[in-house]
């Protein structure tokens, strides 16, 4: 298990910088409002600033007590109110109503607000409009890269996804431009980038202005990392919603991993408290387990413990080497092996708690069927049975995210849901969950990730007419008209293309992976890990053509590569793939596979960590 | 030791004889270092001349402006004219008129009086006093009953130059120093009956009066007559001005005045003539109606030395001649065919000037402007004394003594050399003829010292090379800028003190940009701060030039600039646009390469349609708010909204921003666009969001359905209104039954009437929603087995063939743990899951039995992994069996 990384693949850089300048540089914010100060979080940034700043820093640096951004009057007495927000509206006119009743009540105090990672013109607009503008001073903490892990990087940003994805709102891509920024300043130039999409052309194309701007700082050093990858989700939304398999993701999916630490209930802990834990590459037993198909861990965990078990009690009880030990070595064995020990059975029994929990609530809910299906779902077989398993998903009020992610599923493999079962689907879905998803389903459409399709296929007898009339250049710039008007999925033959479904002789063995397939049970090689493995393969998209196209990607594919040999063999099997609107424990696991294959170390840069409810439930319209 | 007045300028070019003295009479010359230049009384006009320090004319013009009361410099060499009225006027170098600012009129008959005060080199240190005394200038108004006196900070704000690049030091030590001693006095002026007493906020060229600082004047000192001299002071950053009214002395500042007495001054004294402060502020020189000088500390506290000079007639100037860290202290007299240099000496040094002279002090000397020759009075430096003295056996006299015999070839060379090196001051000697050099102002004698300096360095060993490098450069730059074409003479230490950046600045000023050019590149200067700047400069010049077309001058700017780095583009369009041309402006704006620079200026012109595509090529998206808000309020709302739809990327930016701000101008975004879709989704929101009576909700959705007409969307039209439908009912079945329905889905209404025990409602509700019979079935059994009413489950599944099978009756009883009842149902399970069902039950060896009968493995391999234990070993063994047989077959 864990298998070991090859002995020529390159060290991972140090991150743990990242934490240190971004610590440095709240600190600083603080010490700019000198003097006792109550400190207003919001409730998304509690998790990340515990990860960089404890609330003894916090303390040394005169914040007094510590408050949740809430829609509540706020209760400090403080004379100094310093509010640490994503630049969220919202956000804005809650500050602004606590100091207008603050001026109400003929009292003031001084307001400083932090925005991270960074302020927003309307924001400051919001504030100007609510009249204290010029009670408030603003600043910005710069913080937008988190290292959840030694090769995770993370903005925690959730809302990038919605925000880009449906509203099409840009902002945030400037602050994603800024941290790669940021990355190839602290680890020097990448000489070969990659990426794919919209999105992900956008940000490459700032960042890449941005270098240009305050060049001759990165030029001349030694590229650390040599390759970066950009992708965006909306490239392969298929695997995002596929059910995860493998224990890290199906711990998120049960669990909910957030900010890196999970909150085990006392069903696991086995215990009357809930404990949070942090589950990272420290966790021994969890670093050895996390990218493993969930099949293999229970048997792996209880071997495990009963190796431990047995390695007490031999040195306990007489085993041969305990006889030689004196006193010191004794004492030696009892305060460090022993506390390793222990240390290492608790974590044990922690993860033999999750999965039992895990086994408990998967059988549930038939979490065979369900797995079935979606690999029925992905190979192309067996619709209707599928569509019907759907629908009485929906009719039997399983989970309204459930529900929509395997229609969602469903369209997004088969290029749209037939006109009959769209509307049957949505009309099931209305009476089962509510009326307001009449939105949700017009989120999804704009999104394209639930979409009807079109009567006949009109669309492409329209194309050819006009491909025949116009040179070939202009025909393809019509087509993606066309393509970008119904956004079509064309996942079978891109499946077909890139060999996305392994041919199965027999048994595939989930203990001994053989492609990154294992990751799904042995059923779909997620795309999105595909394309990077292809595109690394090939240092390009040459021969891609079609793959890009039938993405619906023909003029976002880019690869830019400098002719540079500064780049040494080491750092170019180091790289950093970026998915813009977050990516899965899933994709990660089977890019980490794919690395102890290849010799390459993956780094992994996400504006969050996401899953398939998290997709769902950004789409959603809830009543509030 | 002294040395004669040096005369610097070659070609003497000043107009003919007998018109300067009267000028310089008339007050109307103001002299500075470098340029030169004076008003004319011509016929009628006065005429305005600016000539370089070479005597090169620079500017002429004729005056057409109120009688002038003083000219003088200001630190970024713009010419500032005092008018009798306190209009100051301010001229660039080349004649061009700036701006102007009043200094207020304070009325009476004289207006304003007498001269500037000073205005000399400016000196780009803020820390140290010399700074100061660029920008500290005086005025007083004659008459006989009003004095005044205004003192404030001349030097000029706006960078003269280009803005485009980062600003030199002293535009930066310039405002620096204007913190720093502005804050308490930035400037005042008073009057002795009006008494108003002002901070001079010079910035904004204002004067304000500043009431609780009122205070008389005239009767605090009893002034009758005019002060016989007066000058600014100043001490601990704060300015004073010491007054001499007959035999005494007053210091004022912004709140007193007091009496003052020199210390050691010599009695007899009844009136002051002559005040004289030294360039670094420290020292005071005071000439007295007998003759006597005396020479202290400005802080009047110490007398250094005092001289008497016998001459009773009263100076024309009086100023300090010294030079940094020297601890010869000197004074400079001039009368008008007479200088004199008095020191702590009993003797004094006398020159006679042949013609009206002008004296100026400097860092380190005098300068002696006259009609035809500009010269420079200093003190001799160590360096130059120890090597040229007469006789000198310094290591450098050595040094420049071996070298010369040297090139003689005469083994002398040795013998000296031989002296310097036994002394072992070879290195001192190096660097005593390097320093020297320096101070040379001769081209021929500064090689021949560097020459000697060069041949002793190859005797020694470690001799760090870059002070020799250095000055080779310094004097190479001095020596191109001290050519009269150019015409500004410096010295070494003025040079030091000025630095490069400042020298470039002034030769930019001056147009010499390929000099300046030459010279970045010679010193090898950082592009954005070398040539790129004086590049940008020369464009921001160019685009002046309205002759040109606009196509050349952005044509010849890009050629010249290209994309040099740290040239930006915007701020020179900026400045076209300054000019009044726009079009040149917009030109100009298409090589900037950052698009996001475009926008501000693209504002400021009114093309705000082309700076919103222009802030969205930036990606920046604050900078596409910007320009919206800018927009919104420029345009109309539906010309805003049409613009709006051409960009996509704003369009959505906006909306979220209504989304959270504005919901109305989202609803009319949607209407101008015929968006009937987003629409009919924003009224649906408002039905839960908004409304909260169950009339507005409905009307609401109303609306909605009417929306998703118009968009051709009959599914979400036929959903809202069974919405509406849905809800009116919910809201009769809440009245008539009390409890909870409204805003539950039509799915849980149902349930909620099957478990309140209404069965024939629920059963109308689903018909009238026609509701599919396998969801009734599912939703009936779930909802009875919660209810565990058995009995009406097996009525209600014995109502007709369930449509979902059996399969989840027995699930849900299990659930339920009803074994019994799940085994009912297990026999009514259709043959496909008839194992499963009875493997829910629990009964092992039936499910044997049926999989068996079906002959399927998979069934077989299920009901194997299900016997545990002994009690189903038997089970087992059979399945095996049948398993084997099956083989076989």
């Amino acid at each position: 298990m864990a298998f070991p990384h090859r002995p020529d693949a390159p060290e991972l850089p140090d991150f743990s910088m990242l934490k240190r300048l971004a610590r440095d540089q709240l600190i600083y914010l603080l010490e700019q409002l000198p003097g006792k100060k109550d400190l207003f979080i919001e409730a998304d940034l509690m998790s990340p600033l515990d990860r960089i700043a404890n609330v003894s820093i916090l303390k040394q640096h005169e914040v007094d007590k510590l408050y949740k951004v809430e829609n509540k009057p706020a209760l400090s007495s403080s004379e100094q109110l310093c509010f640490l927000v994503r630049p969220r509206i919202k956000n804005m006119r809650y500050i602004a109503s606590l100091v207008n009743a603050d001026k109400m009540a003929g009292r003031t105090r001084k307001y400083k607000v932090i925005f991270s990672p960074q302020k927003f013109y309307a924001c400051e607009m919001v504030l100007e409009e609510e009249g204290v503008y010029g009670d408030v001073s603003c600043d910005e903490w710069a913080f937008s890269l988190l290292p959840l892990d030694v090769d995770l990087l993370s903005m925690e940003l959730p809302e990038f996804f919605r925000d880009y994805f449906l509203e099409g709102d840009q902002r945030w891509i400037n602050t994603l431009a800024q941290a790669l920024h940021l990355l190839s300043t602290l680890y020097g130039p990448f000489p070969n980038c990659y990426g794919i999409g919209r999105c992900a052309k956008m940000s490459y194309e700032l960042w890449k202005r941005l270098e240009e701007e305050e060049d001759g700082e990165t030029k001349g050093r030694r590229p650390e990392i040599g390759q970066i990858f950009l992708l965006d989700r909306d490239v392969d939304f298929v695997t995002a919603l596929c059910s995860q398999v493998v224990y890290e993701g199906l711990v998120d999916d049960t669990f909910r991993i957030k900010c890196g630490s999970v909150d085990f209930g006392p069903e696991v802990t086995s215990s009357d408290k809930s404990l949070k834990v942090l589950l990272n590459a420290e966790d021994k037993v969890f670093n050895e387990i996390r990218n493993e198909h969930f099949s293999n861990v229970f048997s792996f965990l209880s071997q495990k413990a009963a190796a431990s078990l047995m390695l007490l009690l031999g040195r306990d009880w007489g085993g041969p080497r305990r006889r030689g030990m004196d006193i010191k070595q004794m004492k030696n064995f009892v305060s460090q092996e022993l506390k390793g020990l222990k240390q290492e059975h608790r974590l044990l029994s922690l993860h033999i708690g999750a999965c039992e929990s895990i086994m408990k609530k998967k059988t549930k809910q038939d979490f065979q069927e369900l797995i079935k299906t979606e690999h029925a779902l992905l190979e192309g077989f067996n619709i209707r049975e599928s569509t019907s398993y759907i629908e009485e998903h929906i009719d039997r009020q399983v989970s309204p995210i459930e529900s929509l992610r395997l229609m969602c599923l469903l369209s997004i493999t088969e290029n749209g849901l037939i006109p009959k079962d769209y509307r049957s689907l949505k009309t099931q879905y209305l009476q089962s969950y509510g009326p307001e998803h009449l939105l949700t389903f017009s989120n999804l459409r704009r999104a394209g990730l639930l979409t009807e399709q079109a009567p006949g296929d009109t669309l492409t007898a329209v194309e050819s007419k006009v491909s025949k009339l116009v040179t070939d250049k202009a025909a393809g710039k019509i087509t993606d008209a066309f393509s970008s008007l119904a956004k079509r999925s064309n996942f079978r033959a891109i499946s077909k293309k890139l060999n996305l479904i392994p041919r199965v002789d027999g048994e595939y063995d989930l203990k001994v992976p053989r492609d990154m397939a294992y990751v799904f049970s042995g059923a779909y090689v997620p795309l999105s890990c595909r394309i990077i493995e292809q595109v690394l393969e090939r240092r390009g998209w040459q021969g891609l053509d079609e793959v890009v196209r039938l993405l619906n990607c023909s003029e976002l594919a880019f690869t830019d590569m400098t002719k540079d040999d500064k780049a040494s063999s080491e750092s170019l099997r180091l790289i950093l793939v970026v998915f813009l609107g977050g990516c899965t424990f899933s994709e990660i696991s089977a890019l980490r596979f794919l690395g102890r294959e290849k010799g390459y170390r993956f780094i992994f840069l996400t504006t969050a960590v996401t899953n398939s409810a998290r997709l769902m439930e950004a789409m959603s319209e809830v009543k509030a | 030791m002294w040395c004669g007045p040096l005369e610097l300028v070659h070609r003497p070019a000043w107009p003919g004889p007998g018109q300067l003295g009267q000028k310089v009479s008339s007050q109307t010359t103001a002299l500075l270092r470098n340029p030169w230049r004076k008003e004319k009384p011509a016929s009628a006009r006065p005429v305005l001349e600016i000539y370089s320090a070479s005597g090169v004319p620079l500017a002429s013009l004729l005056w057409k402006s109120g009688p002038v009361v003083s000219l003088g410099w200001s630190a970024e060499e713009e010419l500032l004219c005092v008018q009798e009225d306190g209009v100051v006027l301010v001229y660039g170098l080349h004649g061009d008129f700036r701006r102007h600012f009043s200094m207020g009129n304070v009325g009476g008959p004289g207006g304003w009086g007498k001269g500037m005060e000073s205005g000399t080199l400016s000196l780009p240190q803020p820390t140290t006093p010399l700074s100061r005394r660029c920008s500290r200038t005086g005025f007083w108004m004659p008459g006989s009953s009003i004095l005044s006196l205004v003192l404030g900070w001349l030097s000029s704000q706006e960078p003269t130059a280009s803005p485009s690049v980062p600003t030199w030091v002293t535009s930066n030590s310039a405002g620096c120093q204007r913190c720093q001693v502005s804050p308490d006095t930035p400037g005042a002026a008073f009057t002795a009956h009006r008494c108003a007493f002002c901070p001079w906020d010079h910035q904004r060229q204002k004067l304000w009066a500043l009431g609780s600082l009122r205070w008389s004047f005239s009767t605090t000192i009893g002034l009758q007559s005019a002060p016989s001299c007066w000058t600014t002071v100043c001490q601990d950053r704060v300015a004073h001005i010491l007054l001499a009214v007959g035999p005494d002395l007053y210091l004022l500042d912004h709140a007193a005045c007091s009496a003052v007495t020199p210390p050691g001054l010599a009695p007899g004294v009844s009136s002051f003539l002559q005040m004289a402060v030294s360039f670094t502020y420290r020292h005071l020189a005071l000439f007295t109606d007998t003759g006597y000088i005396w020479m202290g500390t400005a802080s009047l506290k110490e007398k250094l030395c005092e001289f008497n000079c016998n001459i009773r007639a009263p100076p024309k100037q009086m100023v300090w001649c010294s030079r940094p860290r020297s601890k010869e202290r000197a004074v400079v007299v001039a009368w008008e065919r007479r200088l004199m240099v008095v020191g702590d000496a009993p003797e004094s040094i006398q020159f006679v000037l042949d013609e009206d002279s002008y004296l100026v002090p400097e860092l380190d000397g005098v300068r002696i402007f006259s009609r035809s020759t500009h010269e420079f009075l200093h003190e001799v430096p160590v360096a130059s004394e120890e090597i040229f003295k007469i006789a000198s056996m310094a290591p450098g006299a050595l040094l420049l003594e071996a070298q010369k015999e040297y090139e003689k070839e005469s083994q002398k060379a040795d013998e000296y050399l031989r002296e310097i090196q036994e002394l072992g001051q070879l290195p001192q000697a190096v660097q005593q003829c390097i320093e020297a050099a320096g101070h040379e102002h001769w081209p021929d004698m500064q090689k021949s010292l560097l020459r000697a300096a060069s041949f002793g360095k190859c005797f020694l060993d470690r001799f760090p090379p870059d002070s020799f490098v250095r000055m080779c450069q310094d004097l190479r730059v001095l020596n191109a800028v001290r050519d009269y074409h150019i015409g500004i003479p410096l010295t070494y230490s003025q040079y030091k003190q000025l630095t490069i950046q400042v020298l470039l600045d002034r030769l930019v000023l001056r147009r010499l940009y390929p000099l300046a050019i030459q010279i970045c590149e010679y010193l090898r200067l950082p592009e954005v701060q070398g040539v790129s700047r004086i590049l940008a400069h020369w464009a921001c010049y160019k685009v002046q030039q309205k002759d040109v077309s606009d196509e050349d001058v952005a044509r010849a700017i890009n050629q010249k600039l290209g994309d040099t780095p740290g040239v930006s583009y915007s701020d020179i369009a900026a400045r076209a646009y300054g000019c009044g041309r726009t079009e040149l402006a917009i030109k100009l704006l298409e090589y900037e390469p950052r698009s996001g620079e475009q926008v501000p200026l693209l504002l400021k012109m009114k093309r705000s349609k082309l700076a919103l595509s222009k802030a969205i090529e930036s990606g920046d998206t604050d900078l596409v708010f910007t320009v919206l808000l800018h927009l919104k309020n420029e345009l109309n709302r539906g010309d805003f909204f049409m613009t709006l739809r051409n960009q996509p990327m704003a369009l959505s930016l906006y909306r979220q921003f209504c989304k959270h701000q504005e919901l109305e101008t989202l609803k009319d975004l949607y209407n101008q666009d015929d968006n009937h879709q987003e629409l009919g989704s924003f009224h649906i929101r408002a039905s839960y969001a908004a409304e909260e009576r169950i009339e507005g909700r409905v009307a609401a959705l109303q609306t909605a359905a009417d929306a998703f007409y118009k968009a051709k969307n009959e599914f979400a039209a036929k959903a809202t209104e069974d919405q509406m439908r849905l809800l009116r009912l919910q809201r009769r079945l809440e009245d008539e039954l009390g409890g909870r329905f409204l805003d539950l889905s039509l799915h849980d209404t149902v349930t909620t009437l099957i478990l309140s025990g209404q069965n024939k409602r629920a059963e109308q509700l689903a018909r009238d929603f026609r509701i599919p019979d396998k969801r009734l079935w599912w939703l009936k059994l779930t909802a009875l087995a919660d209810l565990e009413d058995w009995e009406e489950l097996e009525k209600f599944s014995k109502s007709k063939k369930s449509p979902i099978g059996y399969l989840p009756f027995v699930e849900i009883c299990m659930k339920q743990h009803n074994k019994y009842e799940a085994k009912k149902y297990a026999s009514r399970v259709g043959p496909e899951q008839k194992v499963k069902a009875l493997l829910l039950v629990g009964d092992v060896a039936q499910a044997a039995d049926v999989a068996i009968e079906h002959r399927n493995e998979a069934e077989m391999s299920l009901v194997l992994s299900h016997c545990t234990g002994a009690t189903d070993g038997a089970t087992a063994d059979k399945i095996q069996r049948a398993r084997a047989q099956a083989q076989k077959k």
